[in-house]
């Protein structure tokens, strides 16, 4: 009996050693799956789990297998670019002077994996199944007010007022076109690995704890050319340590979100690139307006480290948070008003509203070692005005489902990673902080009529006016400021580690995480 | 005629504590003639003052508690920092020495929760038998059913991560061997003459089990009770590191293994290193006294080392 005891802590042992051992367990795990170095196919070691294959409802880290089965009508192109879009399946399109019609047209020659062409009634049908359901990103197509099928290759929209539809169109999310037959079925039918896209590839196997292993559609109108990858393995590896272990011995050919003290190291070894992207995203704190007070928030706001934070984190590569609109995102501005780190007037504002004792639970991921880090950072500064800051890690579906339930007993601090759905100021302030009947990912429970009605506006200028709408932005994110709704921390760059032998990839921020396989190839 | 057995002296240790001379042949007496023994009681007895007096002995005793100074971050051993700094700039020789604070709490709570919860639902199953017997050991047997770690798992898991969680969720998956093994005593002690006699004059029950049976069955509990200690700090490890340990900046150090693991393939070895020494050499000296307290406790295997 003893030793059954015995043996059982010898098995946690094990558990630790092979976790710190070397890189031989990962081999053998890696190894059955078809390594990096068989010939077409192509390993993606990804850190978050892929729960929903419906493209009208995904809203989260599916789009790293969506935007390889499904596409869009146009696509948004990287910095630096000449041109801010490229067609996608729509060739070309047009607008009135008012942005409230568009026309576009289509590419021929489409077909679906379903072998049936691509034309305006699917363009259609997939637009009306996302705006019927509204779930996800629905809320981007809110501007369209109705929809006509001119003949088989033209559609127009008309909006309810302004908007660039041309660059919702680009959208992240929510902008997918499937088969007319795709829009008829239901979310389980997408989740039994389904799909309906026209995309360069279908899901051959779908599991939520395992990966996504997706296939090449051999009639796919960009063509095939040699080289190029017809197999992609979408691993699940959770463990940023493992990914960094199947990176290194060639077990993955591309992975992302490992620590970014790692970096520098891995930066050295000849076999792989380490590829950094401009930042579309930022990480930030939502402070949960139904439990905290004002003085409390305030408080929190005016203790959190941001410039030692920014200096010493994420291998210095991250830079301070200007509000919510990252930098790379149009309508972003350095002119906004910040708050300083400034320990002794948070102590005055609790001391002033008589609260002592104060404990504050901070949600973050579970297994991110920056997130803790800074949870850490801050914890220290916030036990030397008498609050108690909680770490509470979780894996993200797991807290997300906790801060949707009942703001009153949820988190105090959630902390969020946003990148935009399609490129724009509104996409930040929309779905983060504009009022919501049920907690989406507005997880701070902000509510604010004069800030929703000013993005609103803001909005509908942006189509026709971008000056005027920037200025509306820009006084939006100062109210969310000066109201305490968020802290704002760090503006973070988008960093993939890829095998040299791999040619083609070219990070592109309004895709954060998103690799385009199709544009990648071998070079043995 | 024999010469008299001349008496040991005490030592001032000893005079302190109010003990008298090791008399040849008793426990103490045999423990210290196994050099074994005595190392991996210095060890222990290091730890111990090292958890005491880890404020005094480090230059860094709020980086212990957790304070970060991040300018600092991921250096290597060196002459101020002698097994370097950990990922937000803290002395890592400070955090093992506060870890062991938390090690050796964590160890004692667990043992001593399993033997205070192991020999009460012994003693009473063991002593009034019957039904009673039946319902304690069947509950018994429910917790055994389980593998202990994944006992420990789940209920480390149901409650949440912090320290006190953790000692209770080990300390589950254990009180069961206790309450066996003493209900094996207790049914050998029941029957002893002096038990009756006592039961005769009308002594309660409660009393007697207090009074008589406790006492005199304790001798191999306090054996397994030392040799669990290591294993305490290894399933304690093993929690922390899967995160269902104490939260952080609590200095603990299956956390610091979790956290300092992926530096290692970067060449920042030293945080999971001196953290996985200290949890090797602390249960190695745990270990080590068990068993020697265990030959030692068992006049068949006292022999000479």
């Amino acid at each position: 009996m003893k030793r059954f005891r015995l043996i059982a802590v010898l098995v946690a042992l094990t558990f630790a050693a092979a976790a710190c051992g070397s890189s031989d367990t990962a081999d053998g795990d890696a190894g059955e799956t078809g390594g990096a170095a068989t010939d077409g196919s192509f390993v993606y070691a990804f850190p978050f789990a892929i729960t929903d294959l419906d493209p009208a409802s995904a809203f989260s880290s599916e789009n790293v297998v969506l935007q390889n089965v499904y596409e869009s009508l146009t696509t948004f192109n990287p910095p630096g670019s000449a041109e801010l879009l490229s067609p996608s399946l729509a060739e070309s399109w047009t607008s009135n002077d008012d942005a409230t019609e568009w026309t576009f047209t289509l590419r021929e020659g489409v077909t679906f994996h379903d072998g049936t062409p691509l034309n305006a009634e699917a363009v259609r049908a997939s637009l009306q199944r996302t705006i019927d359901l509204d779930l996800g990103a629905a809320f981007i197509l809110l501007p369209i007010e109705s929809m006509d099928v001119v003949d088989d290759l033209t559609i127009t929209f008309t909006l309810g007022y302004p908007a660039p539809l041309d660059i919702v169109m680009s959208s992240n999310y929510g902008a997918s076109i499937m088969s007319i037959d795709g829009s008829t079925q239901d979310a389980a039918w997408f989740n039994e690995g389904n799909d309906a896209g026209t995309g360069p590839y279908t899901i051959s196997a779908f599991s939520p704890n395992e990966g996504t292993k997706l296939s090449r559609y051999d009639d796919y109108w960009g063509g095939w050319a040699d080289g190029q990858f017809s197999e992609i393995d979408i691993q699940l590896v959770e463990d940023p340590v493992l990914a960094e272990q199947m990176i290194r011995a060639g077990d993955a050919d591309a992975t992302n979100n490992l620590p970014f003290d790692s970096y520098a190291a891995l930066a050295e070894e000849e076999s792989l690139s380490v590829v950094k992207g401009e930042s579309m995203q930022n990480l930030f704190g939502l402070l949960n307006h139904e439990r905290l007070s004002p003085e409390v928030r305030e408080a929190l706001v005016l203790s959190f480290p941001y410039d030692e934070v920014a200096e010493n984190l994420y291998g210095g590569e991250a830079t301070r948070a200007q509000g919510i609109i990252p930098q790379a995102v149009w309508g972003s501005s350095t002119d906004l008003d910040l708050p300083e780190t400034d320990l002794d007037a948070a102590a005055k504002l609790l001391a002033d509203a008589g609260t002592t004792d104060l404990s504050v639970t901070y949600s973050f991921d579970a297994g991110t070692t920056e997130q803790q880090q800074i949870g850490e950072v801050w914890k220290a500064n916030l036990a030397t005005i008498g609050i108690d800051l909680v770490l509470e890690p979780l894996t993200f579906d797991a807290r997300w489902e906790l801060a949707q339930a009942d703001p009153a007993n949820a988190q105090d601090i959630f902390t969020l990673f946003w990148f935009p759905t399609f490129v724009t100021p509104y996409d930040f302030m929309f779905s983060l902080f504009r009022s919501e009947e049920a907690p989406f990912f507005n997880l701070g429970y902000y509510s604010n009529p004069a800030f929703d009605d000013l993005i609103d506006e803001a909005d509908a200028l942006s189509g026709t006016d971008r000056e005027a709408a920037i200025e509306l932005f820009q006084q939006a994110g100062q109210t969310l400021i000066d109201d305490n709704s968020a802290v704002f921390m760090l503006d973070v760059p988008n960093v993939n580690v890829v095998q040299s032998n791999v040619e083609g990839y070219t990070p592109n921020p309004a895709y954060a995480g998103v690799i385009r396989f199709h544009e990648l190839s071998r070079n043995e | 005629m024999a010469a008299p057995t001349p008496t040991p002296p005490t030592s001032p240790a000893r005079r302190l504590l109010g003990l008298g001379p090791v008399t040849p042949g008793s426990a103490v007496w045999y423990y210290r003639r196994n050099w074994l023994g005595m190392v991996a009681a210095c060890i222990v007895g290091a730890f111990v003052i090292a958890a005491i007096f880890a404020p005094w002995l480090t230059p860094y005793a709020e980086q212990g508690r957790g304070v970060p100074d991040l300018p600092q971050r991921l250096k290597g051993p060196n002459g101020s920092h002698w097994m370097g700094t950990d990922e937000l700039g803290r002395d890592v020789l400070a955090r093992v020495l506060f870890g062991a604070r938390t090690a050796l709490l964590v160890a004692i709570g667990v043992v001593v929760l399993a033997v205070v919860v192991g020999v009460l639902v012994g003693a009473i199953a063991g002593y009034f038998g019957g039904w009673v017997d039946e319902i304690l050991m069947r509950i018994t047997d429910t917790f055994l059913a389980f593998p202990p770690l994944l006992l420990a798992v789940i209920v480390a898991a149901a409650l949440g991560a912090s320290l006190q969680n953790t000692i209770v969720a080990i300390a589950v998956s254990w009180w069961p061997w206790y309450a066996r093994q003493i209900r094996a005593q207790v049914l050998s002690l029941r029957e002893r003459s002096y038990v009756k006699a006592v039961q005769a004059i009308g002594v309660p029950s409660h009393k007697i089990i207090r009074q008589h049976i406790i006492p005199n069955a304790m001798a191999p509990v306090w054996v397994q009770a030392t040799a669990d200690l290591g294993a305490s700090i290894l399933t304690a490890a093993g929690l922390s590191f899967v995160g269902l340990g104490p939260r952080p900046p609590t200095p603990d150090w299956g956390v610091m293994i979790a956290d300092g693991r992926q530096f290692v393939l970067s060449g920042q070895w030293w945080i999971a290193v001196f953290a996985g020494a200290a949890i090797t050499i602390l249960a190695l000296a745990f270990n080590l006294c068990g068993d020697v307290i265990r030959d030692v406790a068992d006049p068949k295997t006292r022999g000479d080392q």
